[in-house]
């Protein structure tokens, strides 16, 4: 599917391909800042670093100067780096009010981003928070009533929500409220939670539930049906245990020396009822594959020393 | 500069022989097939030589067990709800978890409904283990629903075989092939390796006839139930007034696509050969899902690219004039990569990398070139961005 993105992120995202100058490709060696946000297993990664101009006394004085990205994903994600970096650098802001940039500049900076794929955004305001509590570390600047608590959550503390992406409860907890999320929809585009399975819309303690938790009264979404069913393999069929120990002593002790005679022989794949199925191995499964072969060298026997109502299935 | 078109398993472009036949039954042929005058008998003619033509191409079957639908999806929610309703009193439907989605969810359709539904897995290899599938049929088993090949890997099934094992098993079981991909790759012999399928559903635009007709054959004597109700057409059992020249196009394609086999197989096959070797000898860390596999359509390569997403590169080879697909998640219009590529396991840091490339009759050398041209560099261009490429080891770094 094409997706419909402004000319700026496809202005972006092609500068950046092409390392352009003006572009922020990179990782700064010993940065004041680090911070990374994604991982590959879900889809997207971004390892943002930035360097500041240190005030002599005063770390809430810092001010941003260069910033730079990796970012693996997808062609929005790639200009939604740039645009996080470009806006940084172009805004002379210090640490502290960088923490203010959120997902919607940088959408905004963007001429906007396809609904699935606001959650790029997001991922871009993410990483610059992780980044600015790494440099407020490194300056012993106290931080901690300006921020929500990143570190529990790097931490993975909490209940998982959305096991396909990671998610967990404290995160959307504090997603939900800051983007102002009303619907599952919402929750999806913006962070990915439930973008997978789905399993944890309904659940309990599930995503709806966070939303009329936080946001009060069920919106009264239909539910979406429950998920597939799946049938665990099994050799359902089988019908008399003392048939299927005759068929077994046979193969093994008339059938299969036979065919090890002539280097090859026989496995036991399945009994059900009176259908056997087997496969000819080594040099009888080169030449002997047929099924008619098969037949001749395996039926015949059964029938004449088990029973004469079995089949042979050349599997 | 000219478009390197090597999207054929999305879709393919008319052939301009199709084109002609199709053009009288636009114009001057438009009359209804089913109306009396003498004028009508030339479109009702057609779709009958049509219905002949496909028939012989398909191994020689009566023609009669040939129904023209509106694509291969039509085709296979028809022979998978047809066979579903005429059968009440079995409940187990055997599929793969690798199916096209007009498959996949009609199973997990029928599984909300009540039915078991067992979904075969894959090896890494992206091949079925027949084992699994003899362990998997019960004796209420109703439909053995298997894709003859493929649409992302172009990995071959063993569906004359597992088809002759269903019947010899249960005479009842109901054998379906989705034989997309396979017509006009593959041979498609009903009368000989094919005996055992019951239903077998494809569509025109795989194979250079337009899009919105398929067809689906339904083997004489299968216990199966019309879909589409509400008009005589097509011996009762597709309603509708028959869409003539598009009938006429896809027996069009059907012979040209059948006359073309060999050449899939030879000319086309080297062509993909030679694409997959010197990609695998230009850019480092670099999967080829499904080469390990037995047997893999001709014309189809399905990459995966370590360290980077797919849709990105999607887009860089767009802007080089290459036209090719991916089944990473953010071209998907889900969050998921490819159902395909997660059963057979793709390790994680490749699986949002996949490019597939599947070329058809008229991809040339020269279209080949300049992917080998273009690729490599879009990748090391796109690894130079990510965070997970040490750009100077030349390797991944997680």
């Amino acid at each position: 599917m094409p997706w419909d993105y402004s000319d700026k992120v496809l202005e972006l995202f092609k500068a950046a391909v092409q390392g352009d100058a003006g572009t922020h490709m990179g990782e700064l060696e010993n940065p004041d800042g680090f911070g990374e946000y994604g991982s590959i297993a879900c889809g997207d990664t971004l390892r943002f670093t930035f360097r500041v101009r240190r005030h002599p006394t005063d770390p809430a004085r810092d001010v941003i100067t260069v910033a730079r990205y990796l970012t693996f994903g997808c062609t929005s994600a790639i200009a939604a780096s740039e645009a996080l970096c470009s806006l940084l650098e172009a805004q002379g802001k210090t640490p502290v009010e960088a923490l203010k940039v959120t997902n919607q500049e940088l959408v905004d900076f963007l001429g906007g981003l396809p609904e699935q794929k606001i959650h790029c955004s997001v991922m871009g305001a993410e990483a610059l928070q992780r980044a600015v509590v790494d440099w407020a570390r490194k300056r012993n600047y106290p931080i901690d009533g300006l921020l929500p608590d990143l570190a529990a959550e790097n931490a993975q503390e909490g209940r998982i929500v959305c096991s396909c992406f990671s998610v967990t409860e404290p995160y959307l907890r504090r997603k939900i409220r800051e983007l102002n999320l009303r619907t599952i929809a919402e929750i999806t585009n913006a962070l990915k939670a439930g973008g997978a399975c789905g399993t944890c819309h309904h659940a309990p303690g599930g995503l709806q539930d966070l939303l009329n938790e936080i946001w009060g009264q069920p919106s009264g979404a239909p539910d979406e049906g429950a998920g597939a069913g799946v049938q665990p393999l099994s050799g359902a069929g089988r019908s008399s245990e003392h048939l299927e120990r005759q068929v077994e002593a046979v193969l093994k002790n008339v059938i299969s020396p036979l065919l090890r005679k002539e280097g090859g022989d026989i496995e036991l794949i399945d009994i059900k009822g009176y259908k056997v199925y087997c496969r000819l191995t080594g040099q009888s499964g080169r030449c002997r594959s047929a099924p008619e072969n098969v037949k001749l060298l395996v039926e015949q026997p059964l029938k004449e020393q088990v029973d004469v109502r079995l089949q042979v299935i050349a599997v | 500069m000219k478009t390197v078109y090597v999207d054929n398993n999305a879709t393919t472009a008319i052939a301009p022989e199709v084109l002609e036949v199709m053009q009288p039954y636009f114009t001057s042929e438009y009359y209804n097939p089913s109306s009396m005058y003498s004028a009508a008998r030339a479109p009702a003619h057609a779709i009958q030589v049509a219905r002949e033509t496909v028939a012989r191409c398909l191994g020689g079957v009566n023609p009669l067990e040939l129904m023209f639908t509106g694509s291969a999806t039509e085709s296979n929610n028809t022979a998978l709800f047809g066979a579903v309703q005429a059968n009440p009193a079995r409940r187990h439907i055997i599929t793969t978890a690798v199916e096209h989605p007009s498959v996949l969810e009609i199973g997990k359709e029928l599984a909300r409904r009540g039915y078991d539904v067992t979904f075969l897995p894959v090896d890494r290899n992206g091949e079925l283990i027949v084992d699994d599938f003899v362990r998997a049929l019960r004796s209420d088993t109703l439909i053995v629903s298997v894709m003859m090949a493929n649409n992302e890997t172009g990995v071959c099934y063993p569906v004359a075989d597992l088809a002759r094992i269903a019947k010899e098993t249960d005479a009842g079981i109901v054998v379906h092939t989705d034989a997309t991909q396979a017509v006009g790759k593959l041979p498609v012999d009903l009368k000989s390796a094919l005996r055992h399928v019951d239903l077998l559903s494809f569509s025109g635009h795989k194979i250079h006839a337009p899009k919105g007709v398929g067809v689906l054959f339904v083997r004489q004597g299968t216990p199966w139930r019309p879909y589409l109700l509400g008009g005589h057409q097509e011996q009762g059992r597709r309603a509708g007034t028959e869409n003539v020249p598009y009938i006429v196009g896809l027996a069009k394609a059907c012979e040209l696509a059948e006359a073309g086999v060999a050449e899939e197989q030879n000319r086309v096959r080297s062509l993909r050969d030679r694409l997959q070797a010197t990609l695998e000898e230009r850019i480092p860390a670099l999967e080829i899902n499904g080469k390990a596999a037995a047997r893999r359509l001709p014309n189809t390569l399905n990459l995966a690219v370590h360290g980077i997403e797919g849709e990105a590169i999607l887009y860089e080879l767009s802007r080089h004039g290459i036209c090719a697909s991916s089944g990473s998640a953010c071209t998907s219009g889900t969050l998921e990569p490819s159902h395909v590529l997660k059963a057979m396991q793709v390790p994680f840091t490749a699986i949002h990398g996949s490019v597939r490339i599947s070329l058809s009759r008229y991809n040339d050398e020269a279209d080949i070139e300049r992917i080998i041209e273009v690729l490599p560099t879009v990748v090391a261009k796109l690894r130079k961005l990510s965070p997970y490429w040490d750009d100077k080891r030349n390797c991944l770094s997680i």
